[in-house]
């Protein structure tokens, strides 16, 4: 199947409403199961997420949500199910490289080295190394890395004081800003986050809200997983409800409430809440 | 910003440096002056010191290497003495026939046998994933017995004078002795490596963040084995230099030496959980404690006193770093350990030699 075959076959209807209608999927997972022993985590899960629309995946602990994010990002092959980012599947029963496939993850500890610069985060497994001679030494260009960061931090409108400063000096907010701004580097078409906002002051959130929808606009697909309802309702165009290890509701973020996303985590389900339940 | 980039400098090891080498010297004028005839002084105390430092001084920039990987090799002592055994062994062998080419395949074998013995370490820490600590206390175990099989206990003879006139007492200039000049020079290239290289980068990554570095993809196993294989290597040279400054091993030696370019490596503003490294600052902590060694001796202290020494300075010098961030106060019950082991090493082989 050719490149071009493969996103046609996949511009099909997404659920409620994308911020540009119906359009491809930049990821889409299909009746993923993943049991761990005699647990089943995932049962049948199945969400697509297009290119700019932001997603958030909720549910209550245990609903499946990390696990599903983990089969997402490669980290943990499904038992059974499809995995399709643009028009390329994952490989079936093995764990990939996300970033392979354009996904960047910022996972809930952020997996930055403290120690270590803003750039020298972000470049870290990317180097840039000089060519020539000094290519076989592996001798850095640390020139072309901080200005290449600097300009993806402007980017994406972080403002820090310099980019050699290391992680450990920045807060909260900057940490997680620095995360999503490496995750983008190098991961084009699908941002995963999860639990973005846990831990964080409402200034800091705030930061986190907008630097998300700064990526939207790029064009980059994102799914959140978050536990903060709240927030995430404000953040995302569309918000998907997880319940012991399937999909069980969609809805709009525009016209949902805060009620109506607990009722369906809880499995209360009403033909009035606006919500459409997933098959 | 310029505050913020100089607190940034200071994190990394930069401005340590400059403390450290003011305690050096500071160290150096004061047994200067208390010592007879200021003899501490004098043009050969510089050269003995230089000597006298220079191995501990290359173990301490290897081991900081580990340390900011957030690894620890206390078998550094041993792999000195079983390098320069083995090296000895085929010098002396080879001696009667060809004594050039006696000395170019001792040297050869002495740093391949340090490398080996790292690579050693490397193999149970990322293979059989032991912990650091336990592979190499285990190895220094190790080490030291297959250097007492190989030798029955007495030290090597019969090693080419050539490599003691040419290398080993031989001086750059007739000022700068030249075992000083290579470690000199392969400090250099560690500081280059640490800062300039990708490998630099990706081995304070690994213990800044063993997870981050994980996730970003870099090949732990591959970066732990090269570090632990150079740190051998270091151990290498260190053997080679026994050999060329007396022609031949020092077999019941080296006992403290892990321990003084650990605490050399910490005195230098290397963190023992990883992430930072100052390889001129493990250096000069690593001379501190030679200074320090050798200036008791000129004072007229007994040679016992020396290993107070080395003990005292690290505690203090950890201290320090304990009141002044949380990290140090874990550092302290790290470093404890760390002696505990080796106390029960010591004992251990005293109790052997007692049984003998």
């Amino acid at each position: 199947m050719t490149r071009e075959e493969g996103v046609k076959m996949l511009r099909v209807p997404v659920v409620g409403s994308s911020p540009t209608g119906l359009l491809e999927k930049a990821i889409a997972v299909d009746g993923i199961w993943k049991n761990y022993g005699h647990v089943e985590a995932l049962r049948g899960a199945s969400l697509a997420v297009a290119p700019g629309e932001i997603v958030a995946l909720v549910g209550d602990n245990g609903a499946g949500k990390s696990t599903l994010l983990k089969v997402m990002c490669g980290a943990v092959a499904q038992d059974a199910g499809r995995v399709t980012v643009g028009a390329d599947d994952f490989p079936e029963g093995t764990a990939v490289d996300p970033q392979r496939y354009g996904i960047g993850v910022v996972y809930q500890d952020l997996a930055l080295a403290p120690d270590l610069s803003v750039v020298e985060n972000i470049y870290l497994g990317h180097e840039l190394i000089w060519r020539g001679w000094r290519r076989s030494l592996g001798i850095l260009n640390r020139k072309a890395m901080a200005t290449e960061a600097d300009v993806a931090l402007r980017d994406l409108g972080i403002e820090l004081p310099t980019v050699e400063l290391p992680v450990s000096l920045l807060s909260g907010g900057q940490r997680q800003a620095v995360a999503v701004a490496r995750a983008v580097k190098w991961g084009r078409q699908v941002l995963l986050l999860d639990e973005p906002t846990a831990a964080l002051g409402t200034r800091q959130t705030s930061i986190v809200k907008d630097l998300v929808r700064v990526v939207a606009a790029r064009g980059i697909a994102i799914l959140i997983v978050s536990h903060d309802i709240p927030t995430v309702v404000e953040m995302a165009h569309r918000i998907i409800v997880m319940r012991q290890g399937s999909v069980v509701r969609e809805f709009a973020a525009k016209t949902v409430t805060i009620a109506q996303i607990v009722g369906a985590m809880l499995g209360e389900t009403s033909s009035q809440d606006g919500g459409v339940t997933s098959p | 910003m310029d505050e913020l980039v100089q607190y940034s400098r200071w994190r990394r090891g930069a401005v340590p440096v400059v403390i450290i080498l003011g305690v050096d010297i500071f160290t150096v004028l004061l047994f200067g002056i208390i010592s007879p005839s200021h003899v501490f002084l004098s043009v050969q105390s510089f050269k003995d010191l230089a000597l006298n430092g220079c191995q501990t001084a290359l173990l301490g920039v290897g081991v900081a290497f580990l340390l900011g990987a957030g690894e620890l090799d206390i078998s550094l002592g041993a792999n000195i003495i079983l390098s320069s055994v083995v090296g000895g062994k085929v010098m002396a062998t080879m001696a009667s026939t060809n004594s050039g080419a006696a000395i170019a395949l001792g040297v050869i074998t002495c740093i391949a046998t340090g490398a080996a013995g790292g690579f050693f370490n490397s193999v149970v820490v990322t293979r059989l994933r032991v912990n650091s600590f336990i592979a190499t206390l285990a190895s220094l175990g190790i080490m030291t017995g297959l250097a007492d099989v190989l030798t029955g206990g007495y030290d090597i003879a019969g090693i080419p004078l050539a490599l003691q006139r040419d290398f080993g007492i031989a001086s750059l200039f007739g000022v700068i002795p030249n075992p000083f000049a290579l470690v000199f020079l392969i400090i250099v290239a560690a500081g280059f490596l640490l800062r300039r290289t990708r490998f630099g980068l990706r081995t304070l990554a690994l213990g800044s963040s063993r997870e981050a570095a994980v996730r970003a993809g870099l090949p732990v196993r591959k970066n732990l084995t090269l570090l632990f294989t150079m740190a051998g290597s270091f151990a290498g040279f260190g053997g080679l230099i026994d050999l060329s400054r007396y022609t031949t091993t020092n077999i019941s030696g080296h006992t403290t030496d892990a321990l003084a370019a650990i605490a050399g490596a910490v005195i230098g503003g290397t963190s023992l959980f990883g992430g930072k490294i100052s390889v001129w600052g493990a250096a000069l902590g690593a001379m501190l404690a030679v200074i320090l060694q050798q200036g008791l001796v000129v004072v007229g202290l007994p040679s016992f006193y020396q290993l107070i020494a080395v003990g005292v300075v690290l505690i203090v010098a950890v201290s320090v770093r304990g009141f002044t961030d949380a990290e140090g106060r874990s550092t302290l019950r790290v470093v404890r350990r760390l002696q505990q082991g080796l106390k029960a090493h010591q004992s251990g082989k005293e109790v052997v030699r007692a049984s003998e």
